[in-house]
């Protein structure tokens, strides 16, 4: 029996982590640094670029293990490529960042495996194997956003994480029970067939919404990201808020297609909370202090345009939203990923330099635009993108879903595209003094003090940065990725 | 189901409260099976509930683990103790 | 040939920008050389556009799917601009090279200069409406960052900042303008747009019309949102020149006047178009004569030329109002400039501590003088006098009455302050002791052709006329030749001199008239407070910020209170289900 390459491409990640574990644990040094793991888990991701761009060429390859089909579709590999990619570019990253960090074995493993359990989340075709792929992906995330082990805050993020996301898991498990009770069968496309507008599968559909909607920070189920993602370590921010959400959205996204005929109002309601996120998130981070937190609400505003892209193209069946939903995914991936790598290393200047507090402050940005000109060029140049500023590649996927809205002709909607808009404005309100602070004449303490950055942490930035540059002045540059992601997601939804 | 929701609401102990998230897991787990029987699919229902069962496990201890750290670093198991990450 | 002009035009400015960033600031002299001699080629360019002014589309680069192909076409109006941009951008580097001398950063400054250029340049000769809102927030961009460039002094960034919101606020109009057309369209064409408009369903064209209205008010500080323009006086002032008297606030009059065709005939547009520009017009005057800051007068002065182009273009004079952008784009240049140069020499902007410096910088009286007469309009030689009957021409015959009364008072308290400002600043009694210059030669060379143009520009009507008419067909523009203009001007001589003799008299006697003047005093006190709109800013600023103390007290850190936003998520959603 011939497998089809994604095989390899998931298969090296799984396989990997626990290699990575135990060699690390074994060569483990004296001071607790793990140089072996750090070189596997390169060799590892590096090497799954290899059946990933195969796996580009393959149209619809499937693959079954007993009654368990994966299938390698435009969606997928769109989650595929940012997880990867973005994955690559953080373990590169990591090398340097974790070095003094104790237990590194432990991060490249569960860093590798959830690179590869996020790709195979992409192509579960059942919606119980996906939620398996999800819990999963859950499961590696909880430790290593509970990493730093020793700090109380970090185990109090992790807790409240761990809590929200397994009470999400288990909604999202009943509303499993529910589709199967009444269709026999948990294959999406089974499903999909057999979905009627009856009680049990609405219930099944709002039980998805709400169960995923918490890994998707949705608000009024957020609450756990803030801590999340600011407590972490920054690769895994990084991580968290470039891919794990955007997976957990594509599973929301994979479970409600089979439930289309159910209701009319999925789109709406993915509109609705859209608009909510973006109005919640923008006001969350506009009095923050501490950085990775204000990313981290950013966030928020973030998934609420994707949201509102997908509800457009759910509800009216025009493909722009979808498509603008998706390069959005990718650009937001791109441009959150960068911002919390540069900020990632001032915090990193911040421990090497110590001081008398722990997170990275705006106030401690002052002046890196002379000390760290790569950094802070990086830095403003991703936040300005996150901003919708052209000539980045934030304003080319806002745009793309803005016309969406308008191609609707519906009023209502036309009126929520302003809004949004006008939340794109609200956000240079939090943007733009982050970046004026990182320009000032004098120095903050850290700054002053702080080490030389090494090479290898600023490399991913200025290949980040050129790639959000570039897609601003041409924004098709992505649409090999988005638009098959966006077809998918039309045929899905019966478009 | 609704109990357990419920017990998340008002549960102030680290463990309870993952006793709470095992419960509610149960609770899901026993939907399934349910589910299996009804449609005539017992053998998928009794495989769908070991799967639950042991990533929900897994789950479980990394839970508990927290907990025991939480204990050691801060002290204690209140979680209306933990809320040092605000605003 | 034309098409790598343009290129250049735009090109050429942001690879200077990319390559003066990563110059160190250690090397002053090459990152001058660089500015300088990018943005001279560039100016070339865009005067070696002018023969091939054409209304086709002169290149265009394939970029598909949604976005359209990013077109851009080289008429009259486009070239001009272009030309006023990269020339007057040339002059303002030139005068950066002493003014900027010692400062740090200097690498962060020409790049952003450089950038606004090359994207001012973008905006007015692209024809592709995604391409002009993209061009229009880069300039938003540049321009926050440049007021904002001491970024130690809290003033200038929150001048920045308030300067980005306002005008990016206003930008949503034309975001929500484009996406209607190309929505109905399918493209983004703008001359595609303009002959089709009428197709438009009236509603949409009218909500159309209206979003550009806003977008153009907030970018050309006109009412209800000029009050950035005036905390926007921080920048460098080759900046203020630059950016804020002779560019990117004509964007919103190049806007309107860009569209004019397609918005004239939707009900009540060209009404809100001559309210807005007569309103902003007199009480930026007013504001102007209260104002102790040099630089604050000048820019209340430029709102108020704009708010005359806005006049102009609402009663269907769009030549007249584009002549006097040109008028005005040279002499206020000119006047910030000269004012740049006293500011560095005796280092304060309060102009009750200047005085009597003419003896001591002759040179920057002369070609202040000649500026300010330009600005009062005083004939014969002065191009503002020119453009600006142009304009009340074009109000007495297309506009209402009261609108061109207002606009001839308007001349009078233009004279008046400019009067004001000349005497205060050059003449009377020395109240500073600090040593002062006159201005170095870098200087000079930027403020010289500014002088000239200032008395020569007029006598290009002519050409000017035909350019436009020969490349703007939809715009169906009057066109007149020196002739016809000194035949119209000379008919508005008559009411319009007095009214400005009125103005120069006014402050000639100021003594006699205190009287009025303390009676007047409420009048001074609301001007000096922006007439209320600073009110309302600072209002919604702290509703905003309201809410968002409000909404964080929701991140409890409670883990049980975080459960029940997950309980009520599941209920609401039920809920919504349960309805629909």
């Amino acid at each position: 029996m011939t497998y089809p390459t994604f095989i390899w491409l998931i298969g090296i990640l799984l396989l990997a982590s626990p290699v990575i574990y135990l060699v690390g644990r074994i060569t483990r040094r004296e001071d607790s640094s793990a140089p072996a793991a750090r070189w596997l888990a390169l060799a590892a991701v590096v090497s799954a670029w290899v059946p990933y761009i195969l796996a580009l060429q393959e149209t619809s390859a499937t693959l079954t293990f007993g009654a368990v089909a994966l299938t390698m579709d435009g969606l997928s590999l769109l989650l595929a490529g940012l997880a990867l990619g973005l994955g690559t570019l953080v373990v590169l990253y990591s090398m340097r960042y974790m070095e003094e960090d104790e237990g590194e074995e432990k991060y490249y493993a569960m860093l590798v495996a959830m690179i590869g359990v996020m790709i195979g989340l992409g192509t579960a075709t059942d919606i119980f194997n996906l939620w398996v792929w999800f819990e999963a992906m859950a499961v590696t995330s909880y430790l290593l956003v509970a990493f730093y082990r020793n700090q109380g805050l970090s185990l109090e993020a992790g807790v409240k994480y761990l809590v929200q996301s397994a009470a999400g898991s288990m909604l999202v498990l009943v509303g499993v029970a529910l589709v199967l009770m009444q269709t026999g069968t948990l294959n999406i496309a089974e499903v999909r067939a057999l979905a009627a507008p009856t009680p049990g599968f609405i219930v099944a559909g709002a039980l998805f919404i709400i169960g995923f909607g918490v890994k998707v920070a949705v608000v009024p189920m957020h609450t756990w990201l803030p801590d999340a993602h600011s407590q972490a370590p920054t690769g895994i921010s990084a991580m968290l808020s470039g891919v794990v959400i955007e997976a957990g959205l594509i599973a929301l996204l994979r479970a409600l297609s089979a439930l289309v005929a159910v209701s009319a109002s999925w789109g709406v309601l993915l509109m609705a909370f859209g608009a909510l996120n973006m109005f919640a998130g923008n006001l969350l981070a506009l009095r923050q202090t501490q950085v990775k937190r204000m990313l981290a609400y950013s966030s928020l505003t973030h998934v609420g345009y994707m949201l509102l892209g997908l509800g457009i193209g759910i509800s009216t069946g025009v493909a722009a939203g979808l498509e603008g939903s998706m390069f959005h995914l990718l650009n937001h991936g791109l441009m959150k990923g960068l911002a919390f790598l540069a900020a990632g290393t001032l915090l990193w200047v911040l421990h090497a330099a110590g001081t008398d507090h722990d997170a990275l402050l705006i106030s401690d940005l002052s002046g890196a635009g002379r000390r760290y000109p790569i950094v802070a060029l990086t830095l403003s140049l991703a936040v300005l993108a996150l901003g919708g500023l052209p000539p980045l590649a934030g304003f080319m996927s806002k745009w793309q879903i803005f016309v969406a809205g308008f191609q609707t002709g519906d009023a209502l909607i036309m009126a929520t595209v302003v809004f949004a808009g006008l939340m794109s404005v609200l956000s240079l309100g939090y943007y733009a003094p982050l970046v004026n602070t990182l320009y000032r004449k004098v120095p903050s303490s850290i700054v002053a003090r702080g080490p030389e950055i090494p090479v290898l942490m600023q490399v991913p930035l200025a290949i980040m940065a050129l790639a959000v540059l570039a897609i601003g002045l041409w924004p098709t540059l992505l649409t090999w990725l988005a638009a098959p992601a966006a077809d998918a997601l039309l045929a899905a939804f019966g478009g | 189901m609704g109990i357990g929701l419920y017990g998340l609401l008002i549960t102030r102990n680290l463990i309870k409260l993952v006793i709470v998230l095992q419960v509610l897991v149960k609770m899901a787990l026993l939907a399934l099976v349910a589910a299996g029987h009804a449609t005539g699919q017992v053998n998928l229902g009794q495989s769908l509930a070991v799967t639950v069962l042991v990533a929900d496990t897994v789950v479980a201890v990394i839970g508990l683990a927290l907990a025991v750290q939480v204990r050691q670093r801060l002290g204690t198991l209140d979680v209306t103790q933990l809320s040092e990450l605000r605003k | 040939m034309v098409s790598w002009l343009i290129l250049l035009v735009i090109g050429l400015p942001w690879l200077g920008a990319a390559a003066a960033f990563f110059i160190r600031d250690a090397q002053p002299r090459v990152l001058n050389t660089l500015a300088v001699v990018v943005s001279a080629v560039s100016a070339a360019c865009a005067v070696a556009l002018l023969p091939f002014a054409t209304s086709e589309v002169a290149l265009s680069l394939p970029v598909g799917g949604i976005f359209g192909n990013f077109t851009f076409v080289p008429d009259g109006m486009a070239v001009v601009l272009a030309i006023i941009a990269t020339v007057i951008g040339s002059l303002a580097v030139i005068f950066s090279i002493n003014y900027m001398e010692g400062e740090t950063q200097l690498g962060r400054y020409y790049a952003l200069v450089l950038l606004f250029i090359g994207a001012m340049c973008g905006l007015v000769l692209t024809s592709s409406l995604l391409l002009l809102f993209f061009f229009w927030e880069i300039t938003a961009l540049c321009s926050y960052a440049l007021i904002a460039f001491e970024n130690d002094n809290p003033k200038a960034v929150e001048g920045g900042l308030k300067a980005l919101i306002i005008t990016q606020f206003g930008g949503v109009g034309l975001l929500g303008g484009a996406l209607i057309a190309y929505s109905a369209l399918g493209t983004y064409d703008i001359p595609v747009f303009l002959a089709q408009a009428q197709t438009l369903a009236p509603g949409l064209l009218a909500v159309m019309a209206f979003g550009f209205l806003a977008a153009a008010a907030a970018k050309s500080a006109q009412l209800p949102f000029h009050t950035w323009l005036p905390s926007a006086m921080e920048a460098p002032t080759p900046i203020s020149a630059l950016i804020h008297a002779a560019t990117m606030v004509n964007a919103g009059v190049y806007l309107l006047a860009r569209f004019y065709p397609a918005f004239e005939a939707v009900p009540g547009w060209t009404t809100a178009v001559v309210i807005v520009g007569a309103l902003t017009a007199l009480l930026a005057a007013i504001m102007a004569i209260v104002s102790n800051d040099l630089k604050e007068v000048l820019a209340y002065s430029t709102v108020s030329q704009l708010g005359y182009m806005v006049y102009g273009i609402g009663v269907g004079g769009v030549l007249a109002a584009q002549f006097h952008l040109l008028s005005h784009a040279v002499f206020k240049a000119l006047l910030f400039l000269g004012a740049g140069a006293v500011i560095h020499a005796i280092g304060t902007r309060d102009i009750r501590k200047m005085g009597g410096l003419g003896k001591e910088m002759p040179l920057v009286r002369t070609v202040f003088i000649i500026g300010a007469l330009a600005l009062a309009g005083i004939p014969p030689i002065f191009n503002g006098f020119w453009s600006k009957d142009m304009i009340l021409e074009a109000g007495a015959v297309g506009g209402p009455t009261w609108a061109y009364v207002v606009m001839l008072v308007v001349a009078g308290l233009t004279a008046l302050y400019s009067f004001r400002m000349v005497w205060t600043v050059f003449y009377g009694e020395r109240r500073s002791t600090t040593h002062v210059h006159d201005a170095p030669t870098a200087m000079r060379v930027a403020l010289i052709p500014l002088a000239l143009g200032t008395v020569t520009t007029w006598l290009l009507i002519g050409p000017f006329g035909r350019l436009y008419g020969e490349t703007l067909p939809t715009h169906h523009l009057h066109i007149v030749d020196l002739g016809e203009m000194a035949a119209g001007a000379l008919a508005q001589i008559a009411i319009v001199l007095p009214v400005i003799a009125l103005g120069l008299l006014a402050f000639w006697f100021r003594d006699r008239l205190s009287g009025i003047t303390r009676n007047l005093g409420w009048l001074a006190a609301l001007a000096r407070a922006d007439f209320g709109f600073e009110l309302a800013n600072r209002a919604i600023v702290g509703a905003t910020r309201g809410a968002a103390s409000v909404i964080r007290g929701t991140q409890t850190g409670q883990l049980n209170w975080n459960a029940v936003g997950i309980v009520a998520g599941l209920a609401l959603v039920l809920a919504v289900l349960a309805l629909r």
